[in-house]
């Protein structure tokens, strides 16, 4: 589904990403993990089309986003869900028009809101706060909105970028018990985090990347049979 | 309801005092537009009042004959100078005379139609042929005399009052052009000032819709719906304003001006009036408030 291939991006004299390359395939989870500055938040701007590569290709299915035109991106980026650190909900909507946005941006016929935002809502728990305003809910809540939004619109893919950096360890294993109902229900998530506890726990593929590049790509469930494996030869 | 009205809408109550100093703006502009529009429209009815007024009178010779009456009068009517041609018998003009003093029937008893001239009356098309015309007609065989009659007197006086009237037309309109272009101009930088500040204080709302793929047009549309509801209300206020003071004192410059024109005497006519110079401002206000968004929209970054 994403593909990523020899990926190079710099800003200035500063090498953000170099020589990156991998794939997830369709319903997949991937975590992109590495410290602060290794370039996580750079491979997400990119697979939103925020940025342009200095070098490479992005390809979501059968189209290379680095190549399309200024006035497709948004088309583009109607067919992908995004979920950020900071939520980036509209602060003068309600719960339900925060959701609604995105649906108007999609374009869908107003007859059918109704239908998808109560869907969502339930999905993530929110619906008994449809008519709050983002200053009335926790950063738990407001992250479930942002989750909503971006579910709303049945993207091909979700990217969320560090979705639990601004919440505590209780409310971010809830966040993340949602997100795989989400992909347990067939979608494609790809998160940057920087939190182990949260990679470890999931079980999951993991691209880590270190200064720019990937220092490996496994997953943490054949990392751990390989290591036990390991100590069993010893 | 369309979101993007609605969120026009939201926009204009989170920050009701730029929208006050658009719409105050834009009422001030266009209450003064619908004066000067309608000053312009009374000057050059009076000016066409004027201009059409003069009455020529050629006396005619006491031996000219029917036929030669009817010969004169036949050219006079096909010359594109002249508006009408009326023949005034010996008669006629004794009924006029009395009619003229009927208060004061001493002055009738003493007169009979002989010592009246018979005449041919016309009206000019316009002023400036007045003089050509005089000299042309003296020289007819059959006219003894060319009068030029006028309630303002004389040739001399009512050229003088259509020369002051053509003037102060001309200078209402220039003037009053110049003086409306300078307070929509105003309107226009108030517009584009409100309009940027407006997305500069949705920076973060447009970063987050262009994220989720919200496309430019969808970005702008509430921006130019603010911009048009801006226009439609200081419009209509401005030229409500304008339109209840003209209503107010039209009876009195009506009876103030007497016969002459200068707004309409039957409602319905200016009521039609007024709705023209509203649909003119209308449209003013429109493309005002669409390029004034459209020039602040535009400044905006491109996305790369």
């Amino acid at each position: 589904m994403l593909k990523i291939k020899n990926v190079q991006k710099s800003f200035g004299d500063i090498i953000a990403l170099s020589e990156v390359s991998f794939d997830v395939d369709d319903g997949e989870f991937v975590f992109i993990t590495g410290p602060s500055g290794a370039g996580k938040t750079t491979l997400i701007r990119l697979i939103l089309r925020e940025i342009l590569p200095d070098q490479g290709e992005i390809w979501l299915d059968e189209t290379d986003i680095t190549k399309l035109k200024v006035n497709a991106v948004p088309e583009f980026r109607q067919q992908v869900g995004v979920v950020f650190q900071d939520f980036k909900v509209l602060p003068e909507q309600t719960l339900r028009e925060n959701i609604e946005i995105a649906l108007a941006v999609i374009n869908l016929q107003k007859a059918q809101w109704n239908e998808r935002v109560e869907q969502v809502m339930d999905l993530v728990g929110l619906a008994d706060r449809a008519d709050l305003f983002p200053a009335q809910l926790s950063g738990g809540e407001l992250q479930r909105t942002s989750l909503a939004r971006a579910l709303v619109v049945d993207p091909k893919i979700i990217l969320a970028d560090e979705p639990t950096g601004n919440l505590d360890w209780e409310t971010a294993d809830a966040m993340m018990e949602l997100f795989e109902k989400i992909n347990k229900k067939g979608k494609t998530i790809v998160m940057a985090t920087h939190h182990k506890g949260i990679v470890d726990k999931m079980k999951k593929k993991v691209i880590r990347l270190g200064k720019g590049k990937i220092k490996k790509s496994e997953n943490e469930s054949d990392k751990k049979e390989s290591t036990k494996d390991e100590k069993i030869k010893k | 309801m369309s979101i993007h009205f609605t969120t026009a809408k939201k926009h204009i109550r989170r920050s009701p005092f730029q929208a006050m100093a658009a719409i105050f703006v834009l009422t001030v502009t266009f209450f003064v537009t619908t004066i000067l529009a309608v000053l312009v429209y009374s000057s050059g009815q009076a000016f066409d009042y004027f201009e059409t007024r003069p009455q020529v009178i050629a006396f005619l010779k006491d031996d000219a004959t029917s036929e030669e009456i009817s010969n004169l009068q036949s050219k006079l009517s096909t010359d594109a100078r002249i508006k009408e041609v009326n023949y005034v018998s010996k008669e006629e003009a004794l009924e006029i005379y009395k009619k003229a003093t009927s208060n004061n029937p001493l002055l009738t008893e003493l007169v009979s139609p002989s010592i009246f001239p018979a005449s041919l009356e016309f009206s000019l098309v316009e002023l400036s042929h007045a003089e050509s015309l005089i000299s042309e007609v003296k020289n007819e065989g059959i006219v003894d005399e060319v009068g030029f009659t006028a309630s303002l007197g004389g040739e001399e006086t009512l050229t003088d009052v259509v020369s002051k009237l053509r003037s102060i037309t001309f200078y209402l309109k220039v003037g009053g052009g110049i003086f409306v272009a300078f307070l929509l101009g105003t309107s226009f930088l108030v517009l584009l000032v409100i309009i940027g500040m407006r997305m500069s204080s949705r920076k973060t709302e447009i970063e987050i819709l262009d994220l989720i793929g919200a496309t430019a047009r969808f970005i702008r549309t509430p921006l130019f719906y603010e911009a048009v509801i801006y226009a439609v209300v200081g419009v209509t206020i401005g030229w409500l304003a304008a339109f209840i003071i003209i209503l107010y004192l039209t009876p009195s410059l009506i009876q103030y001006f007497g016969s002459i024109p200068i707004l309409p005497r039957d409602t319905l006519d200016l009521i039609t009036l007024m709705l023209v110079i509203f649909a003119g401002e209308l449209l003013v206000g429109l493309v005002l408030s669409l390029a004034g968004s459209a020039i602040a929209l535009s400044r905006v970054r491109p996305r790369k």
